[in-house]
């Protein structure tokens, strides 16, 4: 028979939490706090108040922190966009100007530069939700390592296309670090003036150096004014100079296959890269919900499930939406590419749209790989890429290669290497979430 | 408490009603034995030589944080100077933070302990990995920890396991058969069966996820190094326990604990007031319990600062003769000047739900409907991770139509000036220690009107209102009456400034804790 005392903690206990205690001592402290009653008494009442069994179960849900996602590569990918729209545009006005071979080597050297800092920076500051306050808390550091470790080497070690190189790279990273300041557009009309400039026989020199001061100050301007305060801090050293290898890698996977003709082709390479990054834009920013989804997708799933391959799971569902989604939109805007080809530049040779499909779908791959910090396994399908295609291309040199062959073969070893840990990973998402997601 | 991004993690847990099993554990060593021949020599050379080292651990507080504990931390250190304080706090590291108190010079940071960080620990390259182990790892953390009746051997064999291999750590959690392992271990432990415990409720994916990656911050937070040291003092049953439960298994160190509020309690009252779901309360209360257990177990003296803290502890079950209470205290000033009869009622403390603030709106309400004129300051900032509460507690002030009676005015630097320019000082908490912001109103001579939690009614005996937590017309009878009847106001105004003055000094707390860290040192430094 329940006593006067029990029935009135009972009575406290539910009128303050809508509902049983869930043990002893949450009965306790209830009681103490709300019902006036002293510690020691509290414990002793609270142990006759535990009841036997819990309320039905309702899954929690996730708050809005649990469903942020980050944006950096929404504006990433449209910086890459317009720095490809440039290449594309700049290439005939510069051959002409400056000579072709001196052209090429500066986009050979420029390209993979460029996306090794995209990659470095976004790891490090721009994937972050204060960014630009990070990267502002680290300038003077990174101004000595770019000027010092990349701009003086190029200027001052390989003349003539050194100091061409050096400005590329600093016009398309400060394209990144403006987009994702928001100011994509504004550089996008950087880059149309500059064309226009150069259509109108302005010195490309002059031109390109007035650029890149433009650009740099407004990179200045964009990190003082972009971030803030915040308390956020900036993500690992290693870590970045990981991802800045694995930029590298990819960008000497774009550059390594001679038969591309960077600088040589005009508009022709860069035009053919268009579609490829389009469709990693769409399948990127898709997969950017991983982080949102996988949670998501979990709530519910009891625990004997937690470990359980599902294939059609959250993490295999977003994954091969991702790849339809890149795939998809490069076949097709290739397709069209091809069929204006006369309007392009002659940008009609299959091989190089496939080639930089499988570059695009490689990106991904190791994209999501690194970003699980599963850094190793991205490093190492990245640079075997690479050197599959610099053999390749040795081996093909001589045979008259199809355009993009030594590109395809790297790309697509580096696919098969990516594939098996990610797919092992992602069927079963309850691992994904707990190991790899919420640990890095 | 800590209140990093991905879920606020309270620790401390403990007991039932009935004392839980608290003898000695087999790993830990006992107390040091009486030196003898060369070995008392040695310690008697060793103690001339150098002055005693304590190990202080924080936990989101000292010398990061402002607030109670780390107001007692900076009194304490800056008033002890005869020993040399060696601090390890233990933060949230999603966030850059500054250190808001100046060490003094006999203190130093010897490392910190970052949560939720992106940094890894210093992979040793020449050392060879042993893994033995590994895949075990997390589940008998959980089985440890969260389990009602947790082996303290256990935890302390899988904390040193950590501390042993801190570069293995993520790699054990990162691993596919950990991760089986620990849903495994955490079935079992759900299923398990205590009167006292009740029923456990079902678990989501999600929530098992939260709680593994939990636990890698615990592995990880018992990995990092400590420095020699003769005392460790742990500064809440939580979170700061874990580097001293594994220094004092290497080392024997004695092991003092202080608790400011009841640390188990305090995240139970976070869990049952949230609006989480069933699992995430449990889990983070659960835990709570179990590093309040693990600290309770592992600590040689219990230092509550109030007499209501010890009951609460001797209620988990800590042996009554490892307590005992040294109060805070304060620096009071000669004199006192009375109300200035403004009608205005002043609250200092942090935004947060402990602190019951939409209890004080209702009051406010209320007292205003009473005696027109009456205005109500709630000076201090929300607790880092409560902004949601702080802004519930703003929206509940226009819901109210009390913004014309009741304003949030932020942080102060003059407290003292702000508690002196009011009529009467009111506190709502829910729960509470020995707090500071009574002291400060009562040697300014100024009336409280207080909740009856914790050390309140024993502080206040004599000289304040104590209504029941929660009462808002009792609380509201109070303030209503102090303010229509200045006489009495500056009665018990007077009779708290004496009080002070009597029995919470900053000496008396000072010599408090001098006696008892001078025993608890002289022992370490003689082992």
């Amino acid at each position: 028979m329940e006593s006067p005392g029990h029935t009135y903690a009972t009575g406290v206990i539910e009128a303050r939490l809508g509902r049983g205690a869930q043990d002893v001592l949450e009965a306790a402290v209830v009681l103490e706090a709300w019902g006036g009653v002293r510690a020691n008494a509290a414990l002793s009442l609270g142990s006759r108040v535990v009841p036997p069994k819990p309320p039905s179960w309702r899954p929690g849900r996730l708050n809005a922190e649990e469903g942020d996602r980050r944006d950096g590569i929404l504006t990433e990918a449209i910086a890459l966009i317009m720095a490809i729209l440039a290449v594309a545009s700049w290439a005939g006005p510069l051959s002409r100007q400056i000579g072709t071979s001196v052209l090429e080597q500066a986009i050979l050297i420029a390209l993979p530069l460029t996306l090794a800092l995209q990659w470095a920076l976004r790891s490090r500051y721009l994937s972050r939700r204060s960014g630009l306050t990070c990267l502002a808390h680290d300038r003077l550091a990174l101004c000595a390592i770019c000027l010092l470790g990349i701009e003086a080497p190029l200027v001052l070690l390989l003349n003539p296309y050194g100091p061409l190189a050096g400005m590329f790279v600093a016009i398309w990273v400060g394209g990144t670090v403006m987009a994702r300041r928001g100011w994509a557009l504004p550089y996008g009309f950087l880059l149309v003036g500059a064309v226009l400039g150069l259509g109108a026989g302005v010195s490309a020199y002059r031109l390109l150096e007035g650029l890149t001061a433009v650009i740099l100050i407004s990179v200045v301007i964009a990190v003082r004014t972009g971030g803030g305060r915040s308390d956020e801090p900036a993500g690992r050293v290693g870590r970045a100079l990981s991802a800045g290898a694995i930029g590298l890698a990819l960008g000497g996977l774009l550059v390594g296959d001679p038969s591309l003709g960077w600088g040589v082709h005009g508009a022709f390479p860069a035009l053919a890269l268009l579609p490829s990054v389009l469709g990693s834009f769409w399948g990127g920013y898709y997969l950017w919900r991983f982080y949102d989804v996988i949670p998501r997708g979990l709530r519910g799933v009891t625990l004997d499930q937690a470990n359980e391959r599902d294939v059609r799971g959250p993490a295999m569902e977003i994954f091969l939406g991702s790849i339809l989604r890149l795939l998809g939109t490069t076949v097709v805007l290739s397709a069209v590419v091809i069929l204006i080809g006369q309007w392009t530049s002659g940008t009609n040779r299959l091989s190089l749209f496939v080639g930089f499909g499988c570059v695009a779908l490689l990106t991904m791959l190791v994209s999501l790989l690194e970003s699980l910090a599963y850094v190793r396994s991205a490093l190492f399908a990245a640079v075997a890429a690479v050197a599959v295609e610099l053999t390749m291309s040795q081996l093909l040199v001589a045979n008259d290669p199809v355009p993009g062959a030594a590109l395809i073969a790297g790309s697509v070893v580096g696919i098969v290497l990516a594939l098996p840990p990610l797919i092992r990973l992602l069927l079963r998402p309850g691992r994904v979430l707990a190991t790899s997601l919420w640990i890095q | 408490m800590l209140s990093p991004q991905p879920a606020t993690r309270p620790s401390a847990g403990a007991g039932d009603a009935q004392p839980v099993d608290l003898a000695p554990p087999r790993h830990v060593p006992s107390r040091p034995r009486p030196a003898f021949g060369k070995r008392a020599r040695k310690a008697s050379r060793v103690g001339a030589a150098r002055r005693p080292r304590i190990l202080m651990t924080t936990e989101g507080t000292y010398p990061h944080a402002v607030g109670g504990v780390s107001s007692w931390c900076d009194l304490v250190i800056g008033g002890l100077p005869e020993f040399d304080w060696q601090i390890l706090p233990i933060m949230a590291g999603d966030r850059r933070v500054a250190a808001i108190f100046e060490l003094p010079p006999h203190a130093s940071l010897v490392g910190q302990i970052e949560l939720w960080s992106d940094r890894l620990p210093r992979r040793r390259w020449f050392v060879r990995p042993d893994h033995r182990g590994r895949e075990s790892l997390p589940a008998n953390l959980v089985r440890a920890l969260i389990g009602w009746e947790g082996s303290y051997d256990a935890l302390l064999d899988a904390l040193l396991w950590c501390r042993r291999r801190p570069d293995a750590v993520r790699r054990a959690f990162r691993g596919a058969r950990a991760w089986g392992a620990f849903l495994s271990a955490l079935e079992d432990v759900l299923a398990e069966h205590h009167p006292d415990a009740g029923s456990s409720p079902k678990l989501d994916a999600v929530e098992a996820a939260r709680l593994y990656q939990t636990l890698y911050w615990i592995a990880r937070a018992a990995g990092i190094p400590t420095p020699k040291t003769d005392l460790l003092h742990v500064t809440a049953a939580g979170w700061a326990v874990i580097p001293a439960l594994v220094h004092k298994q290497l080392h024997g160190t004695d092991m003092l604990l202080t608790e400011h509020g009841v640390y188990v309690r305090e995240a139970y009252l976070a869990a049952a007031r949230s609006p989480s779901s069933q699992g995430e309360r449990f889990l983070s209360s659960r835990l709570a319990r179990g590093l309040s257990r693990a600290a309770y177990v592992a600590a040689d003296h219990v230092a509550p600062v109030t007499e209501a803290n010890a009951a609460w502890e001797r209620g988990l079950g800590v042996d009554p003769s490892k307590i005992r209470v040294v109060q805070n205290g304060i620096d009071a000033p000669a004199s006192y000047t009375d109300p200035p009869g403004n009608l205005k009622v002043v609250s200092v403390g942090r935004i947060d739900p402990l602190k019951d603030v939409q209890t004080m709106l209702r009051v406010a309400v209320e007292v205003a409907r009473r005696v027109p004129g009456a205005r109500f300051e709630y000076w201090g900032p929300p607790t880092k991770g409560q902004e949601t509460y702080a802004r519930a507690c703003e929206e509940l002030a226009r819901r109210l139509d009390a913004e014309e009676v009741f304003r949030f005015m932020g942080r102060t630097d003059d407290p003292n000036g702000v508690v002196r320019d009011a009529d009467v000082v009111l506190m709502t908490s829910i729960s509470e220690g020995l707090p500071m912001s009574i002291l400060e109103a009562m040697a300014q001579a100024r009336p409280v009107v207080a909740t009856a939690v914790g050390g309140v009614p024993e502080v206040l005996r004599g000289c304040g209102i104590v209504p029941p937590p929660g009462d808002v017309h009792a609380l509201a009878t109070g303030v209503a009456m102090l303010l229509r009847n200045p006489q009495l106001a500056a009665r018990l105004g007077r009779r708290g400034f004496a009080r002070v003055h009597r029995l919470y000094t900053r000496t008396a707390c000072l010599g408090g804790y001098r006696d008892l860290l001078g025993q608890l040192t002289s022992a370490g430094m003689a082992a």
